[in-house]
């Protein structure tokens, strides 16, 4: 880090720009709503006005030293409906989480090159159409409308640089007024704008895409001429990353950190090329040396990725920030195919805010629609388990409960309302050729099911076809009444179920094939559905938040869990299970057929930070998580924690304001997060000793 | 078929030789050395240890077969990383035949012993001959400092680590470092004059002393009694660097 990073990056960690902030209620915009109700304006043509109206107050602020500017001065982003106009909207359609768009990664590669002045041309150009609908002109207008709120924006910085004196700052912003990026660092300053932009017009969960794969032939362009050599070409890198961590605060999440900027780093293309680049290398370095949460960084490998490579994710995953997540391109893309993407898509994908496998620009999915409870469903059948005489057929019982639940899930989305995004829609694919909102649906148009509780079901019915079915050393009467009474009066069977009994992440095969076939059954459960926007299901191997939720009304299981107490996050072992160590962890987890859960979700293991003690370790971690792809695992995070340190600063948060963890699947700062997810943390490493 | 003790087997040791390793713990040992930070694994039989509050048996017996096939598993992974095999203890040179039966089913695979020498020079030999790689602790160089703090005098230790430096192996010479104990230049001087000359020798590890090296003593009913400063920074002698030897703190 260069001391001009230095000072910025304290700066901002001492939210000395928090200064500059304003509510809307102050700029005179909290009521923008109301104005547009009572004249009736189009719900696209407001968000078109509410994107310029809050450009138009932003304050342009330049930090001293910046280079890439655009720093968010509004709190908090109005919505363009009234309260009682979401009510209305509530009453006749379903909503998805805040029922604005989000999770989506958009066209940086074309906007970069093209620039906003092309694509605005191209918007004209498709107005001329003399058969457009009066919809389709609405939404032209309004796409129009919103570059051309943000190319005013960027005058408005471009008059402030000059006026400051930053010429350099005020060339680049007008060089990227209206053409496309020619430079490294024009790049990264468009960038930044239309990053910028995505948060104002109230999209959610932006992400970064393949940053290295878009940025790197500015970066290639600009070496090979000479402009700039490697360390200015880090510095500006940094300084992007840096700018990241801005504003994420007033990102909206389930949690803070909880922001959705995640980006993807290397992978492989169709002819078996590794994409890791200079600037790939570059991203890891600058994420190691700023120690903050954002971007969250993911790597793509694939069986052959050169040890170097894990070795430079290894040295990120020691800073402990959680990130890298480590994604299989050998599961991913064939997965991905076998759902009927197309080859191209297949290899260009990337993570969505967490872990959800998503395409940049043709995808308009929403990959984390609703989630399905293993664990529920196990607990709910072992009621009926006298009805059965053996394992198998109790089993086919359990896969048409997951058959009802699939059946729920996909015929309880229908109806769907997302407020428009004129603006993210001119990055999207096919948008303007159909004069079509992003938010009424893109090329793909499919939705992703969460499954959480997995081990605990998995195991749940490992204990039941060894103690019940096969020895027979658990009788009916007994194993109701110990889940009935929360094994009050059944501790030493309780010990046996949790303490024994065969489990996920132990390399067991019992254990795994149960796993493996309660993953097949879901991704079969939910085959052959087809959405009201005409995409397809994907199971996932994700819990988001639900493992918190989940758990809260659980009873007590056949696995020993006792009723509410925690579920692990994502694709992940018991949370009591007396581990191995994180070989057979990864052996069991990468047994699963994971070709069919390609909407993702990881598994995650906590290291202890102490095994860092030793340099050589990050050479053997690398070589741990090659083995992990190697076993075919679709995707891996990896928590370096000290359990001591992170109850200090539950007790004592003043004095860890800086402490990061990951949590599902986002990193964010420890003692910002609400009780339970950090108890759940701590949890995750008591039994590590 | 041989059957031996042990009492935990570790995947992902990353301290205890080159490449990915699984680390088996043999139950057992000669020394009573007052830092010990696993006391569950001195006494050879299988023992109750009590963790939050959960009473269950430390140790058990396993064939070479079994054993030999739960370190197989792992094969893939070993060859991937040059890791392999690292046997420990307690003192694994205390079930040597058990540990030569093993070591023998293993061929083919990277085998490490984890040691504190204190073995009868046959069986010192024996094992010798079936590793690939050592790593033999030197705890105090002066024997009756040596018998004060570990219970025995350290003679055969140095027998025996003279045969491990002609022998030409490579291994790691571990010195653990108490404060007020051995900590001291003179007792580097000597330990680095042990190791003069020996062409295997990798390099030397000192590792600091932890204090949660009482954590597991309640846990099997027993007591710890430091008579050092548990608080007490340890000195740092470097004699090593100066006689070419490779020095890593841990």
């Amino acid at each position: 880090m260069t001391p001009r990073i230095e000072t910025l990056r304290s700066f901002i960690r001492a939210e000395k720009h928090h200064q500059f902030r304003r509510t809307p209620e102050e700029l005179g915009l909290a009521d923008l709503n109301e104005k547009f109700k009572a004249e009736g304006v189009p719900a696209v043509e407001r968000s078109a006005r509410m994107l310029k109206a809050l450009l138009d107050a932003e304050t342009p602020i330049i930090i001293e030293g910046e280079t890439i500017v655009a720093t968010r001065t509004i709190t908090y982003i109005p919505s363009i409906f009234t309260e009682a106009e979401w009510a209305d909207i509530r009453s006749k359609h379903t909503l998805h989480e805040r029922g604005t768009i989000s999770n989506l990664s958009p066209d940086y590669e074309g906007i970069i090159a093209d620039g906003l002045g092309k694509r605005k041309a191209a918007i004209e150009a498709r107005m001329e159409d003399a058969t457009l609908t009066e919809e389709q002109m609405q939404f032209l207008a309004a796409a129009k409308a919103s570059i051309e709120a943000v190319q005013a924006f960027i005058l408005k910085y471009k008059a402030c640089a000059e006026k400051a004196g930053l010429t350099k700052v005020a060339e680049v912003l007008g060089a990227i007024h209206s053409e496309g990026a020619k430079t490294l660092h024009e790049a990264l300053q468009l960038l930044r704008i239309v990053h910028f932009a995505l948060w104002e017009s109230d999209c959610y969960h932006n992400t970064l895409g393949r940053f290295d794969q878009y940025i790197y032939p500015y970066y290639k362009s600009d070496i090979e001429s000479g402009r700039i050599t490697d360390e200015e070409a880090f510095d500006l890198i940094t300084e992007f990353f840096l700018t990241c961590n801005k504003d994420s605060d007033l990102y909206v999440g389930m949690q803070q950190g909880d922001n959705g900027q995640s980006l993807v780093l290397g992978g492989r293309d169709a002819e078996g090329n590794c994409l890791f680049n200079e600037v790939s290398k570059m991203c890891l370095k600058a994420s190691y040396d700023l120690n903050l949460i954002d971007p969250k960084i993911n790597l793509r490998c694939d069986s052959n990725t050169p040890l170097e490579i894990y070795k430079l994710g290894a040295e990120l995953t020691k800073r402990g920030l959680g990130f890298p997540q480590y994604d299989n391109d050998d599961v991913v893309i064939p997965g991905l195919m076998k759902l009927g993407y197309s080859e191209e898509d297949a290899h260009n994908y990337v993570v969505a805010a967490c872990w959800e496998f998503i395409i940049p620009k043709n995808g308009m999915e929403i990959p984390n629609i609703d989630a399905l409870s293993f664990a529920e469903i196990v607990s709910e059948a072992v009621n009926h388990l006298g009805d059965y005489s053996t394992y198998e057929e109790f089993y086919a019982y359990i896969v048409s409960k997951i058959n009802e639940e699939c059946k729920r899930i996909t015929s309880s989305h229908d109806n769907l309302y997302i407020a428009p995004a004129p603006f993210l829609s001119t990055f999207m694919g096919g948008t303007i050729e159909k004069a079509k909102d992003i938010s009424e649906g893109g090329i793909l148009n499919n939705y992703g099911v969460h499954g959480t509780g997995l081990s605990t079901a998995a195991d749940s019915l490992a204990a039941i076809k060894k103690y019940y079915f096969e020895e027979k050393s658990i009788g009916l009467e007994e194993l109701m009444d110990a889940l009935k009474n929360n094994f009050v009066g059944h501790e030493a069977l309780q010990d046996k179920l949790r303490n024994e009994a065969p489990k996920m992440g132990l390399d067991n095969d019992e254990a795994d094939a149960i796993g493996t076939a309660l993953l097949n059954s879901f991704a079969e459960g939910l085959k052959g559905y087809r959405n009201e926007r005409g995409g397809i299901w994907r199971a996932g191997t994700g819990t988001a938040m639900y493992y918190i939720f989940h758990a809260k009304d659980l009873p007590a299981t056949p696995d020993g869990r006792n009723a509410g107490e925690v579920l692990p996050a994502n694709f992940t072992p018991s949370m009591f299970l007396k581990q191995n160590g994180p070989v057979s962890v990864m052996r069991s987890f990468a047994k699963p057929d994971l070709q069919n859960v390609v909407n993702g979700g990881p598994l995650t293991i906590e290291l202890d930070e102490s095994i860092f003690r030793n340099e050589e370790t990050i050479e053997k971690l690398a070589m741990l998580i090659r083995s992990f792809i190697r076993f075919g695992g679709h995707q891996l995070q990896l928590n370096t924690l000290d359990r001591e340190k992170l109850l200090d600063a539950k007790a004592h948060p003043e004095l860890h304001r800086n402490l990061i963890v990951r949590v599902w699947g986002w990193s964010g700062y420890f003692v910002e997060l609400d009780e339970c997810y950090q108890d759940h943390i701590i949890e995750r490493i008591k039994y590590k000793l | 078929m041989q059957t031996g003790v042990i009492f935990s087997i570790e995947e992902f040791a990353v301290n205890d030789g080159p490449g990915i390793r699984t680390t088996i713990f043999l139950k057992g040992c000669p020394l009573r050395c007052m830092w010990c930070h696993n006391p569950e694994g001195q006494k050879a039989a299988p023992q109750p240890l009590t963790k939050q509050g959960r009473t269950e048996m430390c140790g058990y017996t396993i064939d070479s077969e079994a054993l030999a096939a739960r370190v197989r598993k792992d094969e893939d992974i070993f060859r991937d990383s040059g890791g392999g095999v690292t046997f420990t203890g307690g003192e694994p040179l205390v079930q040597a035949d058990f540990l030569c039966e093993v070591l023998d089913r293993l061929e083919g695979i990277h085998r490490a012993i984890e040691t504190c020498g204190y073995a009868s020079e046959e069986n010192f030999k024996r094992v010798l001959d079936k590793v690939d790689y050592v790593l033999f602790d030197v705890k105090i160089v002066d024997s009756a400092l040596h018998k004060r703090y570990t219970g025995v005098e350290n003679e055969l230790i140095k027998t025996n680590l003279k045969h491990l430096c002609e022998s030409g192996k490579p291994f790691v010479v571990r010195v653990p470092l108490i404060p007020g104990v051995n900590d001291t230049r003179e007792n580097m001087e000597a330990t680095a004059e042990l190791l003069k000359g020996a062409k295997g020798l990798q390099r030397v590890e000192l590792l600091r002393y932890h204090k949660t090296a009482g954590a597991k003593y309640p846990m099997v009913g027993m007591e710890y009694k430091p008579d050092f400063d548990e608080d007490a920074v340890p000195e740092i002698h470097d004699t090593f660097t100066e006689r070419d030897i490779k020095l890593l703190i841990l």
